[in-house]
């Protein structure tokens, strides 16, 4: 009944407006035809970037700081013993790697001073890597500079006089800290350099003039570490194998 | 005359509405298995999705968007060569549907970033013109 009831209007409506329902049963079609899209992640393997069969065990060499730099700011000198203290945290969770402990680093290298020069020795690297029984020795340098510039913020207020919201600005001074890191693979057996890339990184603060000053005079260790801990965390996820989102397309 | 319109006019849309739904019971039901198996992928639970996305195929083998989404969830599982058999099916079914093509390109990318061989997986004609989201 019902249905001879939606036929009869349907019929009614179609002989009054022939255009109307023409129009109507082009856009149903269209609507009909279209197949609607539902995206999801899944995931998906990554290899490790270097042969983690030949390179499953590391030596990391405490890290240099590029003395060449005039901006290199003010650090204190076992900052570069931190990173390299970080990535062997980081690598000895990893499963295909051993790292030598930070302990037996430091015994081992009692009475040398890792100098930046070493960066570019391999055969002394190599013969380093030798004594510490390894396939390969991790070592870098790193380079951390402020840059402050000022800048202003565009925002609004409330106006008790106007009654109303208005324009207004702030100036403040903007500090950057910027870390480079830079990481090297040497290849023991080869005395060859098997992975060389530079991680930079970045943070920045606002500051009025007089937080500004302060900070110009406070220690930095603290914002250097957490760059370094982020910059070391993106060599170990290359170096490692890890799993990683891609997005597929299903069909309703 | 208009009489005679009128009469065919509702003789010819409850012919349509009739084929509809003789062959709707199926297809209600591949659609009910399909978006329930979107939900429980979508919750990552991917074998049960395996399973319905398998019962739309086995009630219609011809179902090119069941095969495409086996191929998802096959691949998201890390069954690799599955997932390449299913998109291919797909794609042969409905070749002109971008979606099971870029999938299956995809597919094949990851393959061979992950040190797969994916030289005997065959190509799709004019798969250069794809549109990338990447």
């Amino acid at each position: 009944m019902q249905i001879a009831k939606f036929l009869t209007a349907s019929f009614r409506f179609a002989s009054g407006n022939g255009e109307k329902l023409g129009i109507l049963l082009v856009v149903l079609t269209l609507f009909g035809c279209s197949s609607a899209v539902t995206r999801v992640s899944i995931p998906v393997k990554v290899q490790s970037e270097i042969d983690i069969t030949r390179y499953s065990n590391f030596a990391v060499l405490p890290f240099v700081s590029e003395k060449q730099v005039e901006r290199n700011e003010k650090l204190p000198p076992e900052i570069g013993e931190e990173i390299a203290s970080i990535l062997r945290r980081g690598l000895a969770r990893q499963k295909h790697f051993e790292v030598v402990s930070t302990p037996e680093t430091t015994r081992l290298l009692t009475g040398e001073t890792i100098e930046e020069d070493w960066l570019s020795d391999t055969k002394q690297l190599s013969e380093l890597g030798d004594y510490f029984e390894v396939k390969a020795v991790i070592i870098g340098s790193f380079r951390f500079y402020a840059d402050s510039r000022p800048r202003r913020y565009y925002g609004e207020r409330y106006s008790v006089r106007r009654q109303r919201y208005v324009m207004d600005y702030q100036d403040y001074m903007q500090k950057t800290y910027l870390l480079s890191l830079r990481v090297i693979i040497v290849d023991v057996e080869t005395e060859q350099i098997v992975w060389d890339e530079s991680y930079r990184r970045s943070t920045a603060e606002a500051h009025t003039i007089g937080s500004f000053i302060f900070s110009q005079v406070g220690p930095q260790a603290n914002t250097i570490r957490e760059l370094g801990r982020r910059a070391v965390s993106e060599f170990t996820r290359q170096i490692s194998p890890h799993y990683e989102s891609e997005d597929r397309y299903l069909v309703n | 005359m208009l009489r005679y319109i009128q009469l065919a006019s509702i003789a010819i849309i409850g012919c349509l509405i009739l084929s509809g739904c003789a062959g709707s019971r199926d297809a209600t039901q591949t659609e009910a298995y399909n978006r329930f198996a979107i939900k429980a992928a979508q919750a990552q639970l991917w074998n049960e999705a395996v399973f319905r996305w398998k019962q739309v195929i086995n009630i219609d083998p011809e179902d090119s968007k069941a095969h495409n989404n086996l191929g998802v969830a096959y691949e998201a599982l890390g069954n690799m060569d599955e997932a390449i058999a299913s998109y291919q099916r797909a794609a042969e079914l409905e070749p002109n549907n971008k979606y099971y093509r870029l999938n299956y390109r995809r597919c094949r990318i990851h393959l061979r970033r992950s040190g797969g061989n994916d030289t005997d997986v065959p190509q799709l004609e004019d798969e250069e013109e794809l549109p990338s989201t990447e």
